[in-house]
């Protein structure tokens, strides 16, 4: 005869049996996922560093040089090119002052 | 016998039920004791520790992937790229496993025609498991190797550091071993916090570290020079934009490079600056308050000290005021304008300038200056015009900074630096406007010494320096030079300090033969704050500015003979 306390009990066992596995499960797959994840992450680190070496390698300023000479036709920037718009308007009145002695 | 009838067996008729009953109790208690432990296990398992196992794991994770993996970067000021690690692959061979060997080479030479057929065939036939034949291979030569199907290859990443840049500014990134460990530069200094996976950014410009090593580099052409070195400093903070020592290497080749190209001759090399250390003499002249500004010294005759006699370049037959004696660049004045502050003042600024020990910069590769220090007049007489005590760039660059900094000392860093810091103050103000304006006079006045310097629209101000170079004999080379040139502008308010120094340069024709500073050294000034000023956001001015000549004093300079009568 099955007793009562006996149900329980077993159905016990069993209930922590299979909840003790499928956690154990649960956390196995859950690893692999991060494992997987930070492998990914590895791999799109070193992808970047390529590729931010190459942005690199490509803006090297005597390239950029080179291309702004070449193919913009620019020119090296000289103090003659800068204006001070205050000096502008100095410049401007004492002119016209002068003219207008 | 059975469990059962054992159990049921009745030892003792007496005390048949209470055995049972203890038995019972005895397998309850172990029974009720075991579902306790399952039960906190299975408890901790699925909820209350699940959150903390992840977080170890996963820190456990990130831990190992930047220890591992990648060494941290160097960027520049404004974030551009010096240094990175990235994933390259190897090409290593197990001879065991390689069935046809001619038909092995013949395969790989296709490919790699780098190879040498007889190393080759020579790794083949060892009777080791594990060989690398390439340290590294392309992406194509890697499908172009999968396509063949060569048995026994294994291709293996591996980690590499490379430098985007080339030449650009190597010597203060250093270089890393085979392992990647930083053994040069900045890769060293930093070797703890790069391998941590951090990353460092430094006060360089690349920029300004171009255009630098551009001008000086056509200059070192032109005048077939052995090389040189310049610094770019901000004048206030001491933060350096760019620092060169030419010639330089390709950073990527760091390990290949056996040669003195990898001196570093801005920071480690030591040099007789020449005249350039007469700005110092003259400021501690107005500091120690024992030379009046009125004070003139007459230059008009050598001055035969011991066994000596110290001469001028450009004689002059009357006695010059100081501003006179650092234009005009006198020896005679500046060893008798040192003679009357004293041996043990010139030691005293020269220790609080720091220009008697190693920089305080980040990298290892710096040099000990080497200072005369017999306590002989002579010797405080070479050396207020830079003779007798050698310094290395930097040095130059950090007192020419303190000079103009309203006297308060500069520290050259390669990081950002820290805007809360307070320096020593060295110099007074009223010091400090004296200097500027007698270095503005240097570049601008037309008995100056660095004429070729003036830049149009930008105030700048410095001091020449040409030395004999100390020959590998002893004594002094008559036929080679170091010339300099400390700089810093623009000088009613000055932002930035340069100082070149340029190795042994030749005279040229179109230099009708001179070789001094101020036909080598001064037009790279020119010509670099010229270039580097819209980028520094340095407006030019004009004489129209009402802040042109704003805290600059005008001291009149005498030419050529002008002041005989004096």
């Amino acid at each position: 005869m099955i007793r009562y306390p006996s149900f329980i009990i077993v159905f016990l066992i069993v209930f922590v049996a299979i909840s003790l596995y499928q956690v154990k499960h649960f956390i196995t797959q859950k690893e692999l996922e991060l494992a997987a994840i930070n492998k990914k992450i590895i791999n799109t680190q070193s992808d970047l560093n390529i590729l931010k070496a190459e942005l690199s390698y490509l803006k090297r300023p005597n390239r950029i040089e080179k291309i702004a000479k070449n193919k913009l036709d620019l020119k090296e920037i000289s103090a003659i090119d800068i204006w001070n718009l205050q000096h502008l308007v100095e410049v401007t009145k004492s002119m016209a002052e002068s003219e207008v002695k | 016998m059975k469990v059962r009838d054992f159990l049921n067996n009745d030892f003792s008729m007496k005390n048949n039920l209470k055995l049972r009953k203890i038995k019972l109790s005895i397998c309850g208690a172990l029974l009720t004791f075991s579902f306790v432990i399952i039960g906190y296990k299975t408890i901790s398992l699925a909820s209350l520790n699940k959150v903390n196992t992840k977080n170890i794991s996963s820190k456990k994770n990130q831990l190992s992937f930047f220890v591992k993996s990648n060494r941290g970067s160097i960027y520049d000021r404004n974030g551009e790229l010096l240094a990175t690690t990235i994933k390259v692959n190897s090409l290593n061979i197990n001879p065991q496993e390689i069935l046809n060997k001619n038909e092995t080479i013949k395969k790989l030479k296709k490919i790699f025609p780098q190879l040498n057929n007889q190393s080759l065939r020579k790794k083949l036939n060892t009777r080791k498991r594990h060989l690398n034949l390439l340290r590294e291979i392309s992406p194509n030569e890697h499908v172009l190797l999968l396509k063949q199907g060569i048995e026994g290859i294994k291709i293996e990443p591996r980690n590499k550091r490379v430098y985007p840049n080339n030449n650009l500014v190597s010597h203060i990134l250093g270089g890393t071993n085979i392992d990647g460990k930083g053994i040069a530069g900045i890769e060293k200094s930093f070797n703890n916090r790069l391998l941590n996976g951090k990353d460092v950014t430094i006060s360089i410009h690349n920029g300004i570290q171009y255009i630098t090593e551009k001008i000086l580099s056509e200059q070192i052409k032109k005048f077939e020079a052995e090389g040189g070195a310049g610094i770019v400093m901000n004048a206030k903070n001491g933060e350096i934009y760019a620092i060169t020592s030419l010639p330089d290497y390709n950073a990527n080749s760091y390990n290949s490079i056996f040669n003195q190209n990898l001196f570093n001759r801005a920071t480690k090399g030591i040099y007789e600056l020449g005249s350039t250390l007469k700005l110092i003499t003259a400021a501690v002249a107005f500091e120690s308050g024992r030379v009046n500004e009125s004070d003139v010294f007459d230059v008009s005759n050598p001055l035969r000290v011991s066994s000596r006699t110290i001469r001028d370049f450009h004689p002059l037959n009357y006695r010059l005021n100081i501003p006179e004696v650092i234009v005009h660049s006198s020896n005679i004045g500046s060893a008798k304008i040192a003679e009357k502050f004293g041996t043990s003042t010139q030691l005293k600024y020269l220790k609080s300038l720091g220009l008697m020990d190693k920089l305080n910069l980040e990298i290892p590769e710096l040099g000990t200056p080497q200072v005369r220090k017999d306590g002989k007049l002579l010797s405080t007489m070479t050396i207020s015009y830079g003779h007798g005590i050698a310094i290395t760039l930097g040095h130059l660059a950090s007192a020419t900074a303190t000079i103009v900094n309203d006297g308060i000392h500069v520290k050259p860093t390669l990081l950002i630096s820290n805007p809360n810091q307070l320096n020593d103050r060295i110099f007074s103000s009223e010091t400090s406007k004296k200097m500027k304006s007698i270095m503005r006079l240097v570049v601008s006045s037309k008995h100056g010494t660095a004429k070729k310097a003036q830049a149009t629209g930008y105030l700048v101000g410095g001091k020449t320096g040409t030395a004999e170079k100390v020959s590998q004999t002893g004594g002094y080379s008559k036929n080679q030079n170091i010339v300099a040139f400390t700089a810093a502008y623009p000088m009613n308010n000055p932002q930035f300090v340069i100082t070149i120094m340029i190795d042994n340069p030749k005279g040229q024709k179109f230099s009708f033969g001179y070789r001094t500073a101020g036909w080598v050294a001064a037009p790279v000034i020119k010509k670099l704050v010229t270039r580097i000023s819209p980028i520094l956001n340095i407006k030019p001015q004009t004489k129209l500015s009402s802040d042109f000549s704003k805290g600059l004093i005008k001291y009149k300079i005498r030419g050529k003979n002008k002041g005989a009568n004096l």
